[in-house]
């Protein structure tokens, strides 16, 4: 099943550090997000492999853009 | 013509001579102080210069605090006036965001809340025996706000000011140790896990200006005492928000705050001197202000649990704690906190409204607080 | 007037006070809101 995980917050993607193909556990760190200016971790909403990264470094996000999404493995 | 030689090289010595102990304490704390803002990053604006203040009125002979003295002129001109915070106000204004508190206005209740620590710290100062006015000056270290305290106990009891202002900023820096465990023996796990989704933008641009108009002619109606603390934050940001000035924005808070934030720095430390400010009493002001803390974070939770139980657990408790106006940091822990339990609970937006909540929540305490003084003839 | 009498009117007016002073401006800013509601196309612009 697909999962897509959206921004949480509105800020500016700092880093991202996975990539298409990756294999992620739930609760993963997968990017930072400067929000506030405070970098905040993002995790993994679940386990799985990484299909499709839509965050770019130095990109601004609004809550709810979509981030990337995730293939779960059953 | 020895003699001559004699007395020349004794002006030299005259400062070993009348150097006391009180003096060396004293000397000592402002090393501390500017140790805890250079090494340790703690409010370093402003403990470097209140470090350094400190160290020099309390070299004897050189009189800064004197008459004509540079720093009793600095004090003379910027705190008696109130002046200094009131600039420090206009900045702190043209800074913050209050767009967070404008998506979810049920976070000025938290803001509230987050203050109650002032008058019930100011009910346990007058049971300690400290007099009326006193008890108010430490009572606002509860408000958490730098400005604030300065511009309560500099009116009121400016023999408190230095105890006072340390004990609000250095606390204000320790929130991320004062907060947490607080927070964890109020609230279950059950509050601490509930995710709280931020809202997409949802205010306009006529909101946002209009907000700090109305706020200040309806603040400033109900408790005028306070006026000048609400008039000169909701300046500074009318002035952000409404886009056509951007350089007095800029100018408010990035010149003006750091010249005054200098300027006032360096006038709370020569507050200092050791004669006035090694007593028992001060120990007991630092200790109060200590328990205001705690206690804003307290009631502010508390206030968290009620608007979760009033919400059918919509709301999540621990951003009730971001209801004291230590901006930001307060909503930060509170985002760290939210996350140790839940790692999908992003609060960071609702911590923020709560914060900045606290930063109007604190104007509105201490004007409420002096217009009820006014009220009841006190000053 | 007496300590007891001054702390506990601080205590019950300004705590008091300071609720109901935000909480006016509470529901004055929820007012405001539903008076200018965000609309996206005209906030790109600005």
């Amino acid at each position: 099943m697909k999962i897509e995980l959206t921004s949480p917050i509105p800020g500016k993607i700092m880093k991202v550090l996975v990539g298409v193909g990756d294999a992620v556990n739930e609760d993963d760190e997968v990017m930072k997000i400067e929000s506030m200016k405070m970098e905040n971790p993002i995790y993994a909403p679940a386990t799985g492999t990484i299909i499709a990264v839509c965050a770019k470094e130095n990109n601004e996000v609004e809550v709810d853009d979509l981030l990337l999404v995730i293939e779960e493995a059953c | 013509m020895l003699e001559a030689f004699a007395n020349g090289f004794s002006g030299l010595l005259a400062g070993f001579s009348h150097l006391q102990l009180t003096n060396v304490v004293m000397i000592v704390v402002g090393c501390t102080l500017l140790y805890l803002g250079i090494k340790k990053d703690f409010e370093p604006l402003l403990l470097v210069p209140i470090g350094f203040g400190c160290i020099l009125v309390n070299i004897p002979l050189a009189d800064l605090m004197e008459p004509h003295g540079f720093l009793r002129t600095i004090y003379d001109a910027g705190i008696m006036t109130e002046l200094f915070p009131l600039l420090i106000f206009v900045g702190i204004g043209a800074m913050t965001d209050f767009s967070p508190v404008l998506e979810n206005p049920v976070t000025l209740l938290l803001g509230a809340a987050g203050q109650f620590g002032i008058f019930l710290t100011l009910g346990l100062a007058l049971a300690l025996g400290f007099n009326e006015m006193d008890s108010v000056a430490i009572g606002v270290i509860g408000a958490c706000d730098g400005p604030t305290a300065i511009y309560v106990t500099s009116q009121y009891a400016p023999h408190l000011l230095g105890a006072v202002s340390v004990a609000a900023y250095s606390y204000m820096s320790l929130v991320p140790i004062i907060q947490p465990p607080i927070m964890r023996a109020l609230t279950t796990e059950k509050e601490r896990i509930v995710v709280m989704k931020a809202t997409r933008k949802s205010v306009s641009r006529t909101t946002r200006i209009l907000f700090p108009v109305i706020i200040t002619i309806i603040g400033g109606i109900i408790a005028p005492k306070g006026l000048p603390l609400l008039g000169t934050i909701m300046l500074g940001n009318l002035m952000r928000e409404c886009g056509t000035v951007e350089r007095l924005t800029k100018a408010s808070a990035n010149e003006i705050a750091n010249v005054v934030t200098l300027l006032l720095g360096i006038s709370i430390g020569a507050t200092m001197d050791g004669k006035i400010f090694l007593q028992t009493q001060t120990l007991i002001v630092l200790a109060l202000g200590f328990i205001a803390i705690c206690l804003d974070t307290a009631c502010g939770v508390l206030l968290g649990k009620v608007l979760y139980v009033t919400t059918k657990g919509k709301i999540n408790p621990l951003i009730g704690a971001a209801g004291i106006s230590a901006f930001p940091m307060s909503a930060r822990v509170v985002m760290k906190e939210g996350q140790k339990y839940n790692k999908k609970n992003y609060l960071l937006m609702h911590a923020m409204g709560a914060n900045a909540a606290g930063q109007i929540g604190s104007v509105i305490a201490a004007a409420v607080m002096l217009s009820v003084l006014k009220g009841m003839g006190i000053i | 007037m007496d300590k007891w009498t001054f702390g506990v009117t601080m205590l019950v007016v300004g705590m008091g006070g300071t609720m109901l002073t935000l909480g006016i401006m509470s529901v004055i800013i929820a007012l405001l809101k539903k008076v200018f509601p965000y609309k996206k196309e005209a906030e790109e612009k600005s």
